[in-house]
């Protein structure tokens, strides 16, 4: 098992390795000199000589390579042209709001998706079933920014029920504990919510096909035949084995929640990483840009590490098979 | 090939069985007919400013039966004419992803050893940096067109299909007939292009199907944050946004093109869906 789990990691350091080296030829494959593009009178000639040296373009492409692996590696992402400060620094700030909007969007789509999925199975084929699998393909397919403007047009605009924006009122600093707890709850519903459903859609479906297939075992009919309520049947015992899964699906979600981080923090002007990057792709912020693709890719990295481990825990055949066989 | 034949028409007809497969292929059909046809269908103009200012924000009417935008522009219109822009980009993207996938992922099974061990961890690599951000480091590093778009989205999808076709070829390589061509004297081109490749068709073919959906909605997106093809140009993604601020007092501006979106995503997914289960049941339940 300890050798398993040695063996995920030391692939996974690779894989942060190999990011970082697409990363730079990204950067390199760009026609021309990076900095051509900055040849216009409007940049500042000063910030285009500060971006030359923290690029290091006056350096040969081998040390540029070794300078751009031991920064990012230590955390040292250089300096934002847009706000001067130091990358690490934007990013303190930013990752924190993602990840509490990731990990309630998470929540949201864990419940929603589990209880369509399992209510689906247990009355499979049902009027209930057809229409819930129906409605997880059409929510699956809605853009979510479109999704989020007909709600904010609907729960902001019309009924006044909810904030459209922001991660709190702009009069926040009044408030007392309690207001303000509340207050930030409301700001998180619909971006919540956004965030979540479409991989509810995608779970629901997946749960409903584990369950059937579950009930169909041999131990369900054992159960059934003991006598033990349908009720108890369906959680105690398939849903028990059914959610094994979870814990991968949770780890291999990362990266579908972080890139609709990127279109939901826009519309609900969210100052998470996903704001961050679309505004420093207008702005051409390149550091900003390359550290947060770095950061993403680790986190997604994270994730399947996750997945693998939580799996090989709660079925420790995967580590043992996993050992000797190919990926 | 005999069997080929058999297993395509005995697919097929599994297809027509299926209504909600049927509806979306259907559906599939006539916005390709929708978006070939768009001059015949209305006599807008989807590009040029409509010149009074009382044109603005018309809700719908019989002239207009999904209103006018902020610029006095017909959305029916323009959503006529942006559904090529969303067909054309997913149909090229998806081409390219799964050309250039279906070339890496042959290469890396059929090969095996060192280039495969390779090639695989390149796609390890580039698959855990989500998409998104994959496409807006390179739209932010090279400049913006209607080309570099598609381009872009096939470049950055073609990760899936590899993995898919690498496993095929590893199935189907030690199979006799590729044994017996070998047997033969066959090139290795010649037998990954004419033994293995069409093997593995099916599943190429309903992979890329399934993907087209999420190609449009990546589009979507993008146009909609303001980074895909660059206006006046109609793409459905950039109709949302422009209806943003009015979502009020012109609610039709961003509400159709979503729906258009939504229609045309569900119907590529109904199709896809309806292919998988109609033409290869067992390899991918």
């Amino acid at each position: 098992m300890a050798r398993y789990f040695a063996g995920r990691l030391g692939q996974s350091v690779l894989l942060v390795w190999l990011v970082l080296t697409i990363t730079f030829f990204l950067l390199h494959l760009a026609p021309g000199d990076p900095m051509a593009r900055y040849d216009d009178p409007e940049m500042d000639p000063e910030t285009v000589e500060m971006m030359r040296r923290q690029f290091g373009l006056d350096r040969s492409v081998p040390e540029q390579y070794a300078r751009w692996i031991s920064n990012f590696a230590r955390g040292n992402f250089g300096i934002s042209l847009r706000y001067n400060r130091p990358v690490s620094e934007l990013l303190a700030s930013a990752v924190p709001n993602t990840l509490r909007l990731t990990l309630l969007a998470l929540a949201v789509y864990m419940i929603l998706g589990v209880a369509l999925g399992v209510t689906s199975a247990a009355r499979k084929n049902s009027l209930f079933d057809r229409i819930g699998t129906l409605t997880a393909l059409v929510v699956y397919s809605i853009p979510s920014f479109w999704l989020a403007l007909m709600l904010i047009m609907l729960f902001s605009l019309k009924l006044g029920w909810l904030p459209s924006s922001h991660m709190q009122s702009i009069d926040a600093s009044n408030f007392g504990a309690l207001e303000l707890f509340r207050d930030r709850a409301a700001h998180l519903v619909l971006p919540a919510f956004v965030l979540g459903v479409a991989s509810a859609a995608g779970m629901a479906r997946y749960m409903r096909g584990s369950m059937i297939d579950e009930l169909r075992s041999d131990y369900v009919r054992t159960a059934r035949a003991k006598g033990l309520s349908e009720g108890a049947v369906l959680m105690k015992h398939a849903f028990r084995n059914a959610a094994i899964p979870i814990v991968t699906i949770v780890g291999l979600s990362i990266p579908f929640l972080l890139g609709g981080s990127v279109v939901t923090e826009k519309i609900f002007s969210w100052p998470g990483m996903g704001s961050l990057m679309v505004e420093s792709i207008f702005t051409r912020d390149y550091p900003v840009v390359l550290a947060i693709n770095f950061i993403v890719s680790v986190m997604v990295i994270l994730g399947n590490l996750l997945a693998d481990f939580g799996y090989a825990l709660l079925d420790p055949r995967i580590a043992y098979s996993g050992e000797e066989g190919e990926r | 090939m005999s069997g080929g034949r058999s297993l395509w028409s005995a697919g097929w007809a599994r297809f027509r069985q299926n209504p909600l497969a049927m509806a979306g292929a259907v559906t599939v059909l006539l916005l390709y007919l929708v978006a070939i046809f768009a001059p015949v269908l209305t006599q807008y103009d989807p590009v040029s400013h409509g010149d009074l200012p009382e044109m603005r924000h018309q809700p719908p009417s019989r002239e207009h039966l999904l209103g006018t935008d902020k610029f006095g522009r017909d959305v029916l219109t323009r959503l006529v004419y942006g559904s090529r822009i969303s067909l054309m980009v997913s149909f090229l993207a998806v081409t390219i992803s799964v050309v250039l996938g279906s070339i890496i992922g042959a290469a890396a099974g059929y090969t095996g050893g060192i280039v495969d061990a390779v090639l695989m961890r390149m796609v390890d690599a580039l698959m855990s940096i989500p998409r998104l951000f994959l496409l807006l480091t390179c739209i932010a590093l090279f400049s913006r067109s209607l080309l570099l778009v598609t381009v872009l989205l096939g470049a950055t999808g073609w990760m899936g299909t590899a993995r898919l076709v690498r496993g095929q070829i590893l199935s189907l390589k030690n199979r006799e007939f590729v044994s017996a061509a070998e047997a033969l004297g066959a090139g290795n081109s010649r037998i990954v292009l004419r033994h293995l490749i069409p093997n593995a068709l099916t599943v190429i073919i309903v992979s890329a199907t399934l993907r087209i959906g999420l190609i449009i909605l990546v589009e979507a997106a993008l146009s909609f944050l303001g980074l895909g093809v660059p206006p006046p140009t109609p793409s459905w993604g950039q109709m949302v946004y422009e209806g943003r601020d009015v979502l009020l007092d012109g609610w039709w501006v961003s509400t159709f093109p979503g729906m258009a979106i939504v229609v045309t995503v569900v119907a590529y997914n109904l199709l896809g869906d309806g292919l998988r289960d109609s033409f290869d049941p067992i390899q991918f339940t």
